[in-house]
Protein backbone atom coordinates (compact mmCIF):
# COMPACT_ATOMS: atom_id res chain seq x y z
CA UNK A 1 0.00 0.00 0.00
CA UNK A 2 3.53 2.18 -0.26
CA UNK A 3 1.44 3.76 -3.42
CA UNK A 4 -1.76 4.47 -1.91
CA UNK A 5 0.87 7.01 1.21
CA UNK A 6 2.41 8.21 -1.53
CA UNK A 7 -0.49 9.53 -3.38
CA UNK A 8 -1.74 10.77 -0.08
CA UNK A 9 1.40 12.80 0.47
CA UNK A 10 1.40 14.43 -2.74
CA UNK A 11 -1.91 15.27 -2.67
CA UNK A 12 -1.79 16.75 0.63
CA UNK A 13 1.40 18.90 -0.35
CA UNK A 14 -0.49 19.95 -3.62
CA UNK A 15 -3.48 21.14 -2.04
CA UNK A 16 -2.77 22.28 1.64
CA UNK A 17 -6.39 23.56 3.24
CA UNK A 18 -6.11 25.40 5.89
CA UNK A 19 -8.42 27.51 8.41
CA UNK A 20 -7.06 31.04 9.83
CA UNK A 21 -7.63 31.34 13.18
CA UNK A 22 -6.79 35.06 15.44
CA UNK A 23 -6.29 34.60 18.62
CA UNK A 24 -5.83 37.87 19.28
CA UNK A 25 -3.89 39.67 16.71
CA UNK A 26 -4.21 43.20 16.01
CA UNK A 27 -5.82 42.31 12.16
CA UNK A 28 -2.70 43.36 10.30
CA UNK A 29 -1.23 40.06 9.90
CA UNK A 30 -5.03 38.77 9.47
CA UNK A 31 -5.29 41.38 6.36
CA UNK A 32 -1.78 40.08 5.22
CA UNK A 33 -3.13 36.17 5.37
CA UNK A 34 -6.38 37.54 3.26
CA UNK A 35 -3.86 39.37 0.94
CA UNK A 36 -1.54 35.81 -0.30
CA UNK A 37 -4.69 33.84 -0.40
CA UNK A 38 -6.84 36.92 -2.77
CA UNK A 39 -5.14 37.33 -6.63
CA UNK A 40 -2.47 39.52 -5.96
CA UNK A 41 -0.74 36.37 -4.58
CA UNK A 42 -3.15 34.19 -5.43
CA UNK A 43 -1.67 31.30 -3.73
CA UNK A 44 -4.95 29.64 -4.39
CA UNK A 45 -3.48 28.61 -7.65
CA UNK A 46 -1.41 26.65 -5.59
CA UNK A 47 -4.18 24.44 -4.19
CA UNK A 48 -4.11 26.86 -0.85
CA UNK A 49 -7.97 26.72 -0.11
CA UNK A 50 -9.29 28.82 2.92
CA UNK A 51 -12.04 26.42 4.53
CA UNK A 52 -14.67 27.76 7.12
CA UNK A 53 -14.22 24.56 9.45
CA UNK A 54 -11.26 22.85 11.40
CA UNK A 55 -12.39 19.54 10.23
CA UNK A 56 -11.33 19.95 6.44
CA UNK A 57 -8.63 21.66 6.74
CA UNK A 58 -4.77 20.51 6.94
CA UNK A 59 -2.79 23.63 8.04
CA UNK A 60 -3.98 25.87 11.32
CA UNK A 61 -2.96 29.03 10.30
CA UNK A 62 -3.07 30.95 13.79
CA UNK A 63 -1.96 34.76 14.36
CA UNK A 64 -1.53 36.90 17.22
CA UNK A 65 -0.22 36.23 20.47
CA UNK A 66 -3.00 33.79 22.62
CA UNK A 67 -4.67 35.56 24.95
CA UNK A 68 -5.52 33.51 28.32
CA UNK A 69 -9.17 33.73 27.26
CA UNK A 70 -8.70 32.24 23.61
CA UNK A 71 -6.12 29.75 24.55
CA UNK A 72 -9.07 26.99 25.55
CA UNK A 73 -10.81 27.42 22.09
CA UNK A 74 -7.35 27.16 20.55
CA UNK A 75 -7.02 24.00 21.61
CA UNK A 76 -10.58 23.32 21.17
CA UNK A 77 -10.12 24.00 17.48
CA UNK A 78 -6.75 21.83 17.31
CA UNK A 79 -8.13 18.81 18.55
CA UNK A 80 -11.12 18.94 15.99
CA UNK A 81 -8.65 19.02 12.93
CA UNK A 82 -7.58 15.77 11.38
CA UNK A 83 -4.30 13.91 11.51
CA UNK A 84 -2.04 14.70 10.34
CA UNK A 85 -2.11 18.27 11.21
CA UNK A 86 -0.14 21.30 10.87
CA UNK A 87 0.23 25.03 12.56
CA UNK A 88 1.84 28.17 11.02
CA UNK A 89 2.20 30.85 13.35
CA UNK A 90 2.20 34.06 11.51
CA UNK A 91 3.36 36.95 13.09
CA UNK A 92 6.13 37.77 15.53
CA UNK A 93 3.22 37.74 18.03
CA UNK A 94 2.09 34.50 17.07
CA UNK A 95 5.72 33.40 17.49
CA UNK A 96 6.69 34.74 20.68
CA UNK A 97 4.13 36.92 21.86
CA UNK A 98 5.86 39.91 20.74
CA UNK A 99 5.30 42.86 22.58
CA UNK A 100 2.44 41.43 24.59
CA UNK A 101 4.64 39.47 26.29
CA UNK A 102 3.95 39.27 29.90
CA UNK A 103 0.38 41.16 29.63
CA UNK A 104 -1.53 40.16 32.48
CA UNK A 105 -4.41 39.05 29.49
CA UNK A 106 -1.91 37.06 27.10
CA UNK A 107 -0.21 33.29 27.69
CA UNK A 108 2.57 34.20 25.09
CA UNK A 109 3.30 32.65 21.40
CA UNK A 110 1.07 30.04 20.14
CA UNK A 111 3.21 27.17 20.78
CA UNK A 112 2.32 27.78 24.67
CA UNK A 113 -0.75 26.38 23.56
CA UNK A 114 -0.55 24.11 20.35
CA UNK A 115 2.40 22.45 18.95
CA UNK A 116 3.82 24.46 16.55
CA UNK A 117 5.53 22.98 12.71
CA UNK A 118 6.20 26.62 11.27
CA UNK A 119 6.89 30.15 12.33
CA UNK A 120 6.71 32.86 10.23
CA UNK A 121 7.92 36.58 11.84
CA UNK A 122 7.21 39.73 10.68
CA UNK A 123 5.37 42.63 11.83
CA UNK A 124 3.28 42.25 10.39
CA UNK A 125 4.36 39.37 8.19
CA UNK A 126 3.97 39.94 4.64
CA UNK A 127 2.22 38.18 1.90
CA UNK A 128 5.60 36.91 0.64
CA UNK A 129 6.66 36.00 3.82
CA UNK A 130 3.72 33.84 4.65
CA UNK A 131 4.06 32.16 1.11
CA UNK A 132 7.67 31.27 2.23
CA UNK A 133 6.80 29.75 5.45
CA UNK A 134 4.16 27.72 3.56
CA UNK A 135 6.18 26.59 0.92
CA UNK A 136 8.97 25.61 3.31
CA UNK A 137 6.41 23.92 5.65
CA UNK A 138 5.40 21.75 2.39
CA UNK A 139 8.59 21.31 1.23
CA UNK A 140 10.00 19.71 4.78
CA UNK A 141 7.03 16.76 4.29
CA UNK A 142 8.58 16.35 0.77
CA UNK A 143 12.28 16.26 1.67
CA UNK A 144 12.18 13.98 4.50
CA UNK A 145 9.73 11.80 1.91
CA UNK A 146 7.77 11.17 5.26
CA UNK A 147 3.83 9.28 4.61
CA UNK A 148 1.02 10.38 6.61
CA UNK A 149 1.14 8.08 8.63
CA UNK A 150 4.72 8.68 9.57
CA UNK A 151 3.50 12.22 10.00
CA UNK A 152 0.87 11.12 12.33
CA UNK A 153 3.74 9.42 15.12
CA UNK A 154 6.30 12.91 14.08
CA UNK A 155 3.25 14.98 15.72
CA UNK A 156 2.13 12.28 19.00
CA UNK A 157 6.18 12.81 19.49
CA UNK A 158 5.81 16.23 20.10
CA UNK A 159 6.12 17.89 23.85
CA UNK A 160 2.87 17.55 25.69
CA UNK A 161 1.76 21.08 26.38
CA UNK A 162 3.09 23.32 28.98
CA UNK A 163 0.73 23.82 31.44
CA UNK A 164 -0.08 27.79 32.19
CA UNK A 165 2.19 29.33 34.15
CA UNK A 166 0.03 31.19 37.17
CA UNK A 167 1.06 34.68 37.64
CA UNK A 168 3.55 35.75 39.74
CA UNK A 169 1.49 38.28 42.75
CA UNK A 170 3.24 41.81 43.27
CA UNK A 171 3.58 43.08 46.37
CA UNK A 172 -0.41 44.40 47.00
CA UNK A 173 -2.26 42.69 49.60
CA UNK A 174 -3.59 39.68 49.42
CA UNK A 175 -7.62 39.68 50.02
CA UNK A 176 -10.47 37.55 50.04
CA UNK A 177 -12.98 38.09 46.79
CA UNK A 178 -16.43 37.06 46.93
CA UNK A 179 -17.44 35.40 43.94
CA UNK B 1 -27.19 80.67 34.45
CA UNK B 2 -26.29 78.01 31.73
CA UNK B 3 -27.88 74.90 32.72
CA UNK B 4 -24.43 73.08 34.48
CA UNK B 5 -24.66 75.95 36.58
CA UNK B 6 -27.77 75.23 37.23
CA UNK B 7 -26.64 71.45 37.87
CA UNK B 8 -23.63 72.81 40.03
CA UNK B 9 -26.24 74.71 42.24
CA UNK B 10 -28.67 72.01 42.86
CA UNK B 11 -26.29 69.65 43.60
CA UNK B 12 -24.70 72.09 46.30
CA UNK B 13 -27.94 72.99 47.94
CA UNK B 14 -28.78 69.57 48.05
CA UNK B 15 -26.14 67.88 49.55
CA UNK B 16 -23.58 70.28 50.41
CA UNK B 17 -20.89 69.36 48.44
CA UNK B 18 -18.18 71.68 48.42
CA UNK B 19 -18.11 74.26 45.42
CA UNK B 20 -14.01 73.29 45.11
CA UNK B 21 -15.05 69.56 44.15
CA UNK B 22 -16.79 71.27 40.60
CA UNK B 23 -14.97 71.29 38.29
CA UNK B 24 -16.36 72.88 34.59
CA UNK B 25 -13.93 72.36 31.89
CA UNK B 26 -16.19 73.24 29.27
CA UNK B 27 -20.16 73.56 28.31
CA UNK B 28 -22.15 70.73 28.67
CA UNK B 29 -19.38 69.19 30.93
CA UNK B 30 -19.59 68.54 34.63
CA UNK B 31 -16.78 66.84 37.18
CA UNK B 32 -18.13 66.49 40.81
CA UNK B 33 -16.11 64.18 43.24
CA UNK B 34 -18.80 63.20 46.09
CA UNK B 35 -17.72 61.03 49.43
CA UNK B 36 -18.96 57.68 49.51
CA UNK B 37 -21.20 58.28 52.14
CA UNK B 38 -23.73 61.11 50.21
CA UNK B 39 -22.49 59.10 47.02
CA UNK B 40 -26.05 56.94 46.37
CA UNK B 41 -27.93 60.05 47.33
CA UNK B 42 -25.79 61.97 44.50
CA UNK B 43 -26.22 59.47 42.19
CA UNK B 44 -29.84 58.49 42.64
CA UNK B 45 -30.70 62.04 42.34
CA UNK B 46 -28.53 62.57 39.11
CA UNK B 47 -30.23 59.70 37.33
CA UNK B 48 -34.07 59.53 38.51
CA UNK B 49 -34.46 63.65 39.47
CA UNK B 50 -32.11 65.10 36.91
CA UNK B 51 -32.59 62.61 34.23
CA UNK B 52 -29.06 61.73 33.44
CA UNK B 53 -30.63 58.23 31.84
CA UNK B 54 -28.09 56.81 30.22
CA UNK B 55 -24.83 55.16 32.05
CA UNK B 56 -21.69 55.89 29.04
CA UNK B 57 -19.23 53.91 31.01
CA UNK B 58 -17.18 53.50 34.34
CA UNK B 59 -13.80 54.43 35.33
CA UNK B 60 -11.74 52.43 37.77
CA UNK B 61 -8.52 54.98 39.23
CA UNK B 62 -5.55 53.47 41.31
CA UNK B 63 -5.12 56.58 43.19
CA UNK B 64 -2.45 54.95 45.67
CA UNK B 65 -4.07 54.73 49.04
CA UNK B 66 -7.66 54.65 47.46
CA UNK B 67 -9.24 53.31 44.56
CA UNK B 68 -11.89 55.45 42.61
CA UNK B 69 -14.43 55.13 40.34
CA UNK B 70 -15.73 57.85 37.88
CA UNK B 71 -19.27 57.20 36.59
CA UNK B 72 -19.82 58.97 33.00
CA UNK B 73 -23.71 59.22 33.10
CA UNK B 74 -25.42 62.07 30.10
CA UNK B 75 -28.67 63.48 29.77
CA UNK B 76 -30.51 63.75 26.90
CA UNK B 77 -29.52 67.41 26.17
CA UNK B 78 -25.77 66.02 26.06
CA UNK B 79 -24.70 67.15 29.27
CA UNK B 80 -22.06 64.91 31.05
CA UNK B 81 -21.77 64.07 34.23
CA UNK B 82 -18.53 62.47 35.61
CA UNK B 83 -19.31 61.80 39.36
CA UNK B 84 -16.42 60.71 40.95
CA UNK B 85 -15.76 58.57 44.32
CA UNK B 86 -13.19 57.04 46.52
CA UNK B 87 -13.25 53.92 48.31
CA UNK B 88 -10.15 53.07 51.03
CA UNK B 89 -8.07 50.50 49.16
CA UNK B 90 -8.00 48.11 52.27
CA UNK B 91 -11.37 47.70 51.99
CA UNK B 92 -12.73 48.72 48.59
CA UNK B 93 -16.59 48.06 48.71
CA UNK B 94 -18.86 49.96 45.81
CA UNK B 95 -22.65 50.12 45.45
CA UNK B 96 -23.66 48.39 42.47
CA UNK B 97 -25.59 50.75 39.97
CA UNK B 98 -27.25 47.88 38.66
CA UNK B 99 -30.36 48.91 39.98
CA UNK B 100 -30.64 51.79 37.51
CA UNK B 101 -28.40 50.29 34.68
CA UNK B 102 -28.81 46.83 34.49
CA UNK B 103 -26.14 46.78 31.63
CA UNK B 104 -23.59 48.01 34.22
CA UNK B 105 -22.64 44.60 35.66
CA UNK B 106 -19.90 44.25 32.84
CA UNK B 107 -18.50 47.50 34.05
CA UNK B 108 -18.64 46.09 37.74
CA UNK B 109 -17.32 43.00 36.82
CA UNK B 110 -13.95 44.58 35.09
CA UNK B 111 -13.94 46.63 38.20
CA UNK B 112 -13.57 43.88 40.41
CA UNK B 113 -11.74 41.71 38.22
CA UNK B 114 -9.16 43.77 37.44
CA UNK B 115 -8.50 46.31 40.42
CA UNK B 116 -10.13 44.31 43.29
CA UNK B 117 -13.27 45.85 44.21
CA UNK B 118 -15.66 44.30 46.20
CA UNK B 119 -18.93 45.69 44.78
CA UNK B 120 -22.04 45.07 46.89
CA UNK B 121 -25.36 43.87 44.88
CA UNK B 122 -23.61 42.56 42.06
CA UNK B 123 -25.74 39.39 40.54
CA UNK B 124 -24.02 36.52 40.75
CA UNK B 125 -22.30 35.39 37.05
CA UNK B 126 -19.53 34.17 35.69
CA UNK B 127 -15.92 36.43 35.98
CA UNK B 128 -15.17 39.09 33.58
CA UNK B 129 -12.83 40.04 31.91
CA UNK B 130 -9.94 37.70 33.43
CA UNK B 131 -10.05 33.65 32.72
CA UNK B 132 -11.67 31.19 35.51
CA UNK B 133 -8.19 30.30 36.39
CA UNK B 134 -7.05 33.58 37.75
CA UNK B 135 -5.91 33.85 41.19
CA UNK B 136 -8.73 35.79 43.31
CA UNK B 137 -6.16 37.70 45.21
CA UNK B 138 -3.97 39.75 42.03
CA UNK B 139 -5.65 42.84 40.54
CA UNK B 140 -3.50 43.30 37.40
CA UNK B 141 -4.36 46.58 36.87
CA UNK B 142 -3.52 48.33 40.53
CA UNK B 143 0.08 50.03 39.90
CA UNK B 144 1.92 47.83 42.65
CA UNK B 145 1.11 44.52 40.49
CA UNK B 146 3.76 43.41 38.58
CA UNK B 147 3.95 41.08 35.69
CA UNK B 148 6.23 37.78 35.46
CA UNK B 149 7.86 39.31 32.53
CA UNK B 150 8.75 42.76 34.37
CA UNK B 151 9.58 41.20 37.42
CA UNK B 152 13.51 41.51 38.45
Amino acid sequence: MNWLKKIITWSRMKSPWIIHFNTGACNACDIEIIASLTPRYDIERFGVLLKGTPRHADVLVCSGPVTRQIKDRLVRIYDQMAEPKFVVAVGTCACSGGVFQGCYNVLGGIDKAIPVSAYIPGCAAGPKAIMDGVVKLLSSLEEKKVTAADVIIEKKELPAVAPVPPPVAGPGPAQEEKA
Amino acid sequence: MSQEENIKQELITKFGIPEANFRLPRERRIFVEVGQEIFPAVFDYAVRQLKFCHLCTMTGLDDGDKLSVIYHLAQDRSIMINIKTSVPKDNPKLMSVTSYFSSADAYERELADLLGFKVEGLPPGNRYPLTDDWPRDQFPLRKDWKTPATKV
